[in-house]
């Protein structure tokens, strides 16, 4: 009796909410590409992201190649390698190719910034979720670890964290093909690989409470609604409210403050880099980058430029990106 | 409310311990610090040699000792009640070490009866608790933290107040002028400005100024020598200069030489202040211009410059306070990356200099007192939100 | 339940995340012994006790001094050198060629390609067709190699790297923080390393004993004590750099450092990769600047004039001294600054020899101007003399000590034994404290209660424990007698055992006497620490933390002083400093603040505006190699 009771329905919700949910995301679509700055934000996006995995392609040098031959260091764009090919962003003061250095510092940015936006929603989903559903003492010690993140000042913390770990030599014991994967894709050694990740993780640890937060407020309002209550009162599990309900109604917040989260981790990565507790060379990131490039301002005025565009074009498109997705999804909150 | 202001301070100092008490962890595990570099050097240092220097910075205390020890300046010695002493004999740390050929573990313990010669109260903290944030250790090695801290605070609020107060006179009018202009040219080329520099990462516009402002003007006086080339960082010049070639000559320290040494972070820190604020201020606004009682006011025919300024302009000020308060914690801690990129003699620059060399008292007075300003703003701008919009309580 | 399940799964991966990366500080992992995993295991006796089949082969060792260019390394790192200059920066051993100890050329394997390659075919370590590593018994020539990730060292270790692979060996590189290599107890401290790079210092005294000696290999039974990382143990190179440092004249002890550099050569255990160069740069306007290799240019400040006869210098640094109290401060910076004040080791140590402190001393104590002697002593059991390692020893059966004619000898523990005993005046010229009160010999009484308080703060106090007696002069006349242990014979016995005064006198700001006052809270006194009295040329006027110090005319100093103030500005970027000398903000710009960076300098070197100084400095990279495994 249970049986056919619960499933006669729930087939009913879900061809209604299959043949709504395609239209409604038309309409996201429809009004996203309205927002002309974030639809140019999109196309700046993806040709950044198709240099960047092009690399290897679009330039012949390697990325540590140190070519001292050459005598003009830091060398303006154009500057002649010692084999006579030419380095079209120039070099840095060790000779190595711009070009290829600041394609591969996007490539640890950028995916720097999609594992951290990724773990940090997941984690923050699952929680807030989960806390603000369930409520009782789980909810009471989540509120209070995301109260807890929330009131501490992040930069100096983040610093002060990511020092240490850097300087320890820590590694994170995740499986080799993932180290091996992310070396392959950096061009660098599976240690280093690993440093990346370990601030990875300090970016997540840090950082999951804005999801968690969003995720709480929306299953605190759901739960106590009708159709979670008639749900449940046709033998739906948790779980399945959960996942089938809850979390997709939280989507659309958590999609733009992932895409807002991209923006900042970006930023947070460049400046920790920036500050030498970051990524470390000779693994490039745009913030080394940068830290590097302002010692040699007064002879290269044009070298921190090399990867301060990139970075500042990736960092206001993806907040574009962001607010384009807030307007689209959620028309209440028209600018 | 008394209620609610005993738990949100009891959860304060929840928040401080538990940072103190997980950035000392951290500190514990970290190599380097004042060791560094011992055996750098082409002399002889003995297993004793070590030892000694090690206890110098406590370090042959356990990490949980030597935190309480930081903390409340606690333990000092045997415990005593009532002219008795207990736990004398209670081991608190390791002197020195066993080899592994002599079995390994720990030859000369430290029990807490030899902690007063050890680690004589003139060398000790008396717990950063009671305002002793202990000596620096390899930065200015001996010297108190707190006169370090104060040292640079005057270079630090140099930058942040005129920097805030300047933000306040332009952010405020603009994003209000803004909202009320909503849909114009004018508010769309605002927000869009303020948009990108709310999203711009700080330290490059630091260096976008210094490469417009300094760089370029001065690799080009040759040609140009009407370019200005402001000073690329420090708080001020040691000796005279000119800003381009034929000006008045600037003397170090003069009003016009700190002025133009804060010219550029200052800009720099009002610029993204005034992105965020305003922005802030703006959507605020907004939202109270929706309400009913505005649409009452102005269907009552109120003048539209009343409606604003009486109406409107404090009620969409309110939540702007908590916005407010929180730059308290920046006042004291500085800005890390642009005082970094100015070269800037302040707080924030000490804090990094302080973890590059691992100089583990200055970092974490400068981490403990942030957190509980941090705290402190937070709670203040709860309070004040409840004072000055009546519809909030807390109970 | 599944939501419970997923619940917990997250927290257990924050958890995890979180523990893994903080609960384990694990380090670089272990170096895996070279050539593979299957090499034999080090169970037995203990750690760093089985030589390391690969790199305990000196053929290897060989080859790879053969492989690595060092001409191209030093090109890498100082491009625009010019070619003498950079001849001038190669090493064949562990000192300089303009060293008074190095008596070379000596035979170190030099670049070679063909040779290093022949070495190794001879050796076993055979190219196979079409491979670009080397292998031997099936186990292919793969070394892990460690240094700091400074991009200087970053920069000649890419060369390396491609130099070594043109040979078919493969380097796995690890750039570590230094303050893991560095580490009190990592990396380089524990031999974490099968290739490791760093550099020394050099000094007037070559020293070399800590690093060389059979005794001096620190491993895990002997609490890591030494400096000798390679495990190197070479029994005429040690007998010859334990004597080099236990002998009194010049020309013996260079006797002994030919012989050590000769078995350097041969075993090649570490390889001596360039001197660096460094440049010290000074407008024109200046006059008086000697730059030197071993002594801060600081010394004679008071000789500097400026052109236009301003009376004020301004000197660039890019680091800010920690301390203005010598005994605790190991920093360049310090010494710098301190250096015209009398401060810091007031003699002066130029071209790798000593001189007085001109004002300060006459002449230092040496044997040959009769100041001091090198006695026969008798001694007996129960006395307590200096060992051969360098220890005070109570003379008993079975102690190792030297005899008065340099011989090794076991004591029997009843025979009559002589040694030799230094005995040495310290005389000093009349000067006054910059508050007006002449420094008295009271002031070198609390000089040696202090420096030898175990509670001040000082790292080693292996001077103070080779002293017997001290005679202090009663006539008021600044002049001490030295007798040292039996068996002592410091090369530097010339120099004071306490490196300056302090002015017992004074009163600190809480009413004491700085006599008074323990040793423990030195550390921390303002007037030690900060602003100190000085008796040179220069005081400390003021020190304003972050920004700069100012120094002043000594208004009691007996001498010359051609400018008054001299303020030293602490500026962390070399780029801005550069900037600051080009524009004259900055008058000189000293040796660690520069560096070898002076690129943008040689337009304004050109035009006649700046000086530039480029020399080899004492300080060489070299790349040690650990003998054993783990």
């Amino acid at each position: 009796m249970t049986a056919s009771a619960t499933t006669t329905p729930l087939v009913i919700k879900k061809i209604e909410r299959e043949g709504k949910e395609e239209s409604q995301w038309r309409i996201v679509g429809r009004r996203f590409a309205r927002h002309r700055l974030a639809m140019i934000s999109l196309v700046i996006i993806i040709i950044i992201f198709a240099l960047t995995l092009l690399a290897p392609v679009i330039s012949p040098f390697s990325r540590d190649a140190v070519d001292i031959a050459v005598t003009a260091r830091p060398g303006p764009p154009g500057t002649l390698s010692s084999a006579g090919e030419v380095h079209l962003l120039g070099v840095d003061h060790l000779g190595r190719d711009l070009l290829t250095r600041v394609l591969y510092g996007g490539r640890v940015s950028l995916t720097i910034a999609f594992i951290v936006v990724i773990f940090q929603e997941l984690v923050g989903v699952s929680l807030g979720a989960y806390s603000g559903f369930y409520g009782g003492w789980p909810d009471g010690i989540i509120s209070r670890i995301v109260e807890f993140l929330l009131s501490i000042p992040t930069l100096p913390i983040l610093l002060i964290t990511s020092s240490i770990l850097i300087k320890t030599d820590a590694q994170l014991p995740v499986p080799a093909f993932v180290t091996n994967g992310l070396a392959r894709f950096f061009d660098s050694t599976p240690q280093d690989a690993n440093k990346v990740l370990v601030l990875c993780l300090i970016l997540v640890v840090l950082g999951w409470t804005g999801a968690a937060r969003l995720m709480r407020g929306m299953a605190l309002t759901l739960r106590g609604q009708d159709f979670v209550e008639s749900l449940r009162a046709m033998g739906a599990s948790n779980g399945r409210i959960i996942f089938r309900h809850i979390i997709p109604n939280g989507i659309a917040p958590i999609l733009v403050n992932a895409s807002l989260g991209l923006a900042a981790i970006v930023i947070f990565e460049s400046a920790l880099s920036y500050l030498g507790v970051g990524v470390q060379e000779p693994t490039p990131s745009w913030g080394n980058m940068l830290a590097s490039a302002q010692s040699y301002m007064f002879q290269a005025p044009w070298l921190p430029l090399v990867p301060g565009i990139p970075l500042v074009l990736v960092t206001v498109a993806f907040n574009f990106v962001g607010d384009g997705l807030r307007d689209a999804l959620d028309p209440r909150l028209k600018r | 409310m008394t209620a609610y202001l005993i738990r949100r301070l009891f959860q304060m100092v929840i928040v401080v311990f538990v940072v103190s008490i997980f950035m000392f962890f951290l500190f514990n595990i970290a190599p380097g610090g004042p060791l560094t570099g011992l055996q750098q050097q082409q002399r002889r240092i003995t297993a004793e040699d070590r030892a000694r220097i090690r206890a110098q910075y406590e370090l042959d205390l356990a990490w949980p000792w030597r935190y309480t020890r930081w903390l409340v300046g606690w333990p000092d010695g045997p415990v005593t009640i009532a002219g008795n002493q207990y736990l004398a004999d209670m081991v608190v740390g390791c002197y020195m070490e066993a080899t592994p050929e002599e079995g390994g573990g720990c030859i000369d313990t430290v029990t807490l009866a030899e902690v007063p010669q050890l680690h004589p109260a003139v060398k000790s903290s008396r717990g950063i608790v009671f305002g002793d944030f202990g000596k620096s250790t390899v930065v200015q090695p001996g010297q108190p933290v707190f006169g370090l801290l104060m040292s640079r605070l005057p270079a630090t609020l140099q930058l942040q107040i005129p920097s805030l107060l300047l933000a306040l006179l332009v952010g405020v009018p603009l994003g209000i002028y803004s909202a009320v202009r909503q849909y114009s040219k004018f508010d769309y080329t605002f927000t869009t400005a303020a948009f990108i520099g709310s999203s711009m990462p700080t330290f490059f516009f630091g260096l976008l100024f210094i490469l417009a402002f300094s760089v370029i003007p001065s690799l080009n006086q040759d040609q140009f020598p009407w370019l200005i080339a402001l000073p690329p960082g420090l708080q001020k010049a040691v000796r005279p200069y000119e800003l381009a070639p034929g000006w008045p000559t600037i003397n170090p320290g003069t009003p016009v030489d700190l002025f133009l040494h804060m010219l550029m972070p200052v800009t720099v820190l009002t610029i993204i202040n005034v992105a965020f604020w305003s922005r802030f201020l703006r959507s605020s606004m907004l939202e109270v211009l929706r309400q009913d009682y505005v649409r009452t006011a102005r269907a009552k025919g109120l003048r539209e410059a009343l409606v604003i300024n009486k109406h409107a302009l404090r009620n969409a000020l309110i939540p702007f306070i908590t916005v407010l308060v929180l730059t308290i914690p920046g006042l004291f801690a500085g800005a890390i990356l642009t005082e970094t990129v100015f070269a800037w003699p302040g707080m924030g620059r000490l804090y990094n200099e302080a973890l590059q060399r691992s100089d583990y008292n200055i970092a974490l007075a400068f981490i403990y007192v942030t957190t509980i300003l941090t705290v402190l703003a937070t709670l203040l701008g709860d309070i004040l939100y409840a004072v000055v919009d009546p519809r909030i309580r807390y109970s | 339940m599944q939501t419970k399940k997923f619940l917990v799964l997250s927290l257990f991966v924050l958890m995890a995340m979180v523990l893994g990366a903080c609960a384990a500080p694990a380090g670089v992992p272990a170096a895996a012994p070279a050539g593979g995993e299957a090499a034999a295991p080090a169970a037995d006796g203990g750690e760093f006790t089985v030589l390391n089949p690969v790199l305990g082969d000196v053929a290897v060792r060989t080859a790879l001094a053969q492989c690595i260019d060092r001409d191209a390394l030093i090109a890498s790192v100082y491009p625009t050198l010019d070619a003498e200059t950079k001849v001038a920066l190669q090493m064949d051993s562990n000192l300089p060629k303009t060293h008074w100890a190095w008596s070379g050329p000596y035979d170190f394997p030099q670049y070679d390609v063909e040779a290093g390659s022949a070495t190794l075919d001879a050796a076993g370590w055979t190219l196979p067709e079409g491979e670009s590593v080397r292998v031997k018994d099936g186990e292919s020539l793969v070394l892990k190699f460690v240094t700091t990730n400074a991009a200087f060292r970053q920069t000649w270790s890419a060369v390396m790297i491609q130099n070594l692979a043109e040979c078919g060996i493969q380097i796995i590189p690890t750039y570590a923080p230094a303050s893991w290599w560095f580490g009190d107890t990592t990396g380089l401290a524990r031999r974490d390393f099968e290739l490791g790079a760093f550099a020394w210092v050099g000094e007037a005294d070559p020293g070399g004993r800590t690093l060389y000696a059979c005794n001096q290999i620190p491993l895990p039974n002997n609490g890591w004590e030494g400096q000798n990382s390679m495990g190197w143990c070479n029994e005429v190179a040690s007998n010859a750099i334990i004597k080099a440092n236990n002998t009194l004249t010049k020309e013996d002890r260079a006797v002994q450092y030919d012989i050590f550099q000769k078995e350097f050569a041969k075993d090649v255990v570490s390889i001596p990769l360039f001197q660096r160069a460094e440049a010290e740069a000074f407008t024109t306007d200046l006059t008086g600047p000697q730059i030197d290799p071993t002594e801060y240019s600081s010394w004679n400040l008071a000789e500097w004039k400026l052109a236009d006869g301003g009376d004020t210098i301004v000197i660039g640094m890019s680091q800010e001294p920690d301390s203005m109290w010598q005994l605790v401060s190991s920093m360049a910076a310090t010494a710098y600054v301190q250096k015209p004040t009398g401060l810091n080791r007031p003699y002066v140590q130029a071209n790798y020899d000593f001189a007085p402190f001109p004002g300060y001393q006459d002449a230092l104590s040496t044997i040959e101007n009769g100041l001091a002697t090198n006695n026969d002593v008798e001694v007996k059991a129960g006395d307590t003399v200096y060992s051969k390692d360098g220890e005070p020893v109570t003379l008993e059966k079975d102690a190792v000590v030297f005899d008065k004619d340099g011989n090794e000898v076991t004591y029997d523990g009843t025979s009559p034994l002589t040694m030799k005993q230094l005995v040495v005046d310290y005389k000093f010229l009349p000067v006054t404290w910059s508050d007006g009160t002449p420094v008295s010999i009271a002031d070198f009484q609390l000089a040696q209660k202090i420096d030898c308080d175990k509670e001040s703060g000082a790292t080693s106090f292996i001077t103070c424990e080779s002293i017997q007696d001290i005679q202090w002069a009663d006539d008021g006349s600044l002049a001490f007698t030295v007798t040292y242990l039996p068996g002592v014979q410091t090369p530097t016995y010339f120099l004071s055992p306490f490196d300056h005064p302090y002015p017992s006198h004074q009163v600190t700001t809480d009413g004491r006497t700085l006599a008074d006052v323990p040793a423990a809270e030195w550390l921390t006194l303002k007037e030690i620490a900060e602003l100190p009295l000085s008796f040179g040329p220069y005081m400390v006027k003021e020190w304003n933390k972050g920004q700069n110090l100012v120094l002043e005319k000594n208004p009691y100093w007996a001498g010359e002083v051609a400018t008054p103030n001299v303020i030293f500005v602490f500026i962390p970027d070399t780029n801005q400093a550069q900037a600051q000398l080009i524009n004259g903000d900055v008058d000189l710009l000293e040796k660690s603040t520069l560096g070898a960076q002076f690129e943008p300098l040689l337009p304004a070197v050109e035009s006649g505006q700046l000086n530039l100084e480029i020399s080899p400095s004492p300080t060489w990279e070299h790349m040690d190699i650990n003998l054993y495994l783990p």
